[in-house]
């Protein structure tokens, strides 16, 4: 318990945690902006979202920066620690190495939750009141709440926890960040492509496509980011796919880096 | 330098203790142990493998041989690790952009004391002041005083400092040296690392000295240096050349440092006062230069590669 209360200490008195949740408002309304502007006809450049998948897009609006920023998260929590090297006087204050990974990957989950809650604030707050204001009605968008907040609050905390499980393996900020973003962002998207492509295989249990699944029925119907054809898993396989997805890089970390010397 | 206040803490033990990182031997099995209430100095040159020991005592490295105990018990096993024992490794593991009271509460938490500790160690280690700072904006001065305060948020009986003098002005380390001197007035257990002789020859009681990883030697200070190894007489007289022979007679050591300043090695008062009284040799000056803790340490180390450059950075 002591060393979650430091935990949750030191991720609150780190900026670039605030600047990850900082991202996470503009981005959701970015996202509701391009959703609204998707409805518009001729002479309206925006329109209210009708129909269960658009009202459910809208819910989850904060997914898309999610994506990247819950990942971010997981990272800073554990590099942080590295990159100012404060983990020899966190190991010194809690000497059990396995109770400092238990508290981090129990912070990184509350703050995943935090940063979650937060999109749909910015859901209730700015994007019901505008969808109402273009006519549509606020409680078609709250009735999908069921549907769509559970996925999104497990999608968002395993997509922390990967990104924690490769902050514990490679170490270093700036490395950890740009593997997670462009294994979710990039290297999937090329995969997921080329596998189509090339050997006609569905390849949907990486990372994105894994939370994607995960998050359920926002995003059903409406086919995977990267390539709209690719079938996503069952929401429960999504889960265990992106529970290997955080665990096994963390599981590695913690026994190659983690137990390592601090010298 | 130990008061008549009562011992706090548990002796450390450190037997039979090798730590190898790949062909490099860093400690060679190294054995001593540290007595409840002393200030120990645990001296060596850089590379000695100081640094390496206390972190393997503090559980930071595992050793390859050996083992480290406060008490009889690995630093983890110890149930309130930070109420008992303190620690300053380095003075650079700081958040920047926390402020020093954050950065103390931070600490406290993880060590389960009571926050409102952080103020009381940051008036401790003169800090008050900037407690609502960033520690991005400390000196290195600021920073190792804030480290001492980590150390000593859980008011811990044995602390452990490594090299806290380094990069400390001379104002700094004076300050550190009258900030230990009152920490051991309390009776607390301090093994501190330094390769600062002249420093910890005013601070320690017992010394611990390492070269190559290997223990040197290990006692009270006191009786180290009145050693007859080290010790050192030095005269003054018009009569340079009939001393000399008369000690060259006697077979003393000794060293012509002038025409009339003769440095008598491995004597004490006692022995050389009644021998010159003897002879009559007339004297302007007779005084005892006694055997200091660096003399002591490069007779020790003499021959093992270090020179004086790692001595005095």
């Amino acid at each position: 318990m002591t060393a979650i209360r430091a935990e949750m200490l030191k991720m609150r008195t780190m900026p670039g945690v605030w600047v990850t949740f900082g991202l996470a408002f503009p981005l959701t309304i970015l996202y509701m902006t391009g959703l609204f502007a998707a409805q518009g006809y001729p002479g309206h450049t925006f329109s209210y979202v009708q129909g269960v998948p658009h009202l459910r897009q809208l819910l989850g609006a904060g997914y898309f920066g999610i994506t990247f920023l819950a990942p971010i998260l997981g990272v800073i929590c554990i590099t942080g620690e590295y990159r100012n090297k404060t983990m020899t006087s966190t190991f010194v204050l809690t000497p059990v190495r396995t109770r400092v990974l238990a508290a981090k990957v129990f912070v990184t989950t509350l703050w995943c939750v935090l940063i979650a809650c937060l999109t749909l604030v910015t859901v209730f707050a700015i994007g019901l009141a505008w969808n109402a204001a273009l006519g549509g009605v606020s409680s078609q968008v709250v009735d999908q709440f069921g549907a769509v907040v559970p996925g999104l609050l497990a999608s968002t905390i395993l997509l922390g926890l990967f990104g924690l499980g490769f902050g514990t393996l490679v170490k270093n900020q700036v490395a950890a960040i740009l593997i997670t973003i462009g294994t979710t962002f990039i290297l999937e998207m090329l995969l997921v492509l080329l596998a189509r492509a090339i050997f006609h295989y569905n390849l949907n249990w990486l990372p994105s496509a894994a939370s994607q699944a995960l998050a359920g029925l926002l995003a059903r119907g409406l086919g995977n980011r990267h390539d709209p054809a690719l079938q996503l898993l069952s929401w429960w396989k999504g889960g265990l796919v992106m529970l290997a997805w955080g665990l096994i890089p963390l599981a590695l970390g913690y026994f190659t880096t983690f137990r390592r010397d601090v010298t | 330098m130990t008061t008549s206040a009562t011992p706090r803490g548990l002796p450390i033990e450190i037997s039979g203790l090798s730590k190898h990182f790949g062909d490099v031997v860093a400690v060679d099995n190294l054995s001593f142990t540290v007595a409840p209430g002393r200030v120990t100095g645990f001296l060596g040159p850089n590379g000695s493998g100081k640094t390496t020991t206390l972190r393997m005592l503090l559980g930071l490295v595992s050793p390859s041989a050996g083992q480290a105990t406060i008490g009889g018990k690995f630093y983890r096993e110890l149930p309130n690790p930070s109420g008992l024992v303190g620690a300053v490794l380095e003075a650079t593991s700081f958040h920047p952009a926390r402020r020093a009271r954050t950065h103390l509460r931070m600490v406290a938490r993880a060590g389960g004391h009571d926050e409102a500790r952080a103020d009381v160690v940051l008036d401790l280690v003169g800090l008050t002041d900037d407690a609502r700072r960033k520690v991005g904006g400390f000196s290195m001065g600021m920073r190792q005083r804030l480290e001492l305060a980590s150390a000593l948020i859980g008011d811990p009986d044995i602390l452990i400092l490594d090299e806290p003098s380094n990069g400390l002005d001379p104002q700094g380390i004076a300050w550190l040296r009258e900030f230990m001197r009152y920490l051991a007035g309390e009776g607390r257990t301090i093994l501190v690392s330094s390769h600062l002789l002249a420093e910890m020859a005013q601070t320690i009681d017992d010394a611990v000295i390492v070269s190559h990883g290997q223990l040197k030697a290990q006692g009270p200070l006191e009786a180290m240096t009145s050693g007859l190894t080290g010790a050192c007489m030095q005269a003054r007289t018009p009569e340079g050349d009939r001393l000399c022979s008369l000690l060259d007679q006697e077979g003393l050591r000794f060293r012509r440092l002038a025409h009339d300043m003769v440095a008598i090695d491995g004597v004490t008062p006692e022995q050389i006062g009644p021998l010159l009284a003897t002879h009559q040799i007339v004297l302007y000056e007779l005084s005892n230069q006694g055997a200091d803790l660096e003399s002591i340490f490069l007779e020790l180390t003499s021959g093992l590669g270090f020179g004086e450059a790692s001595l005095s950075s």
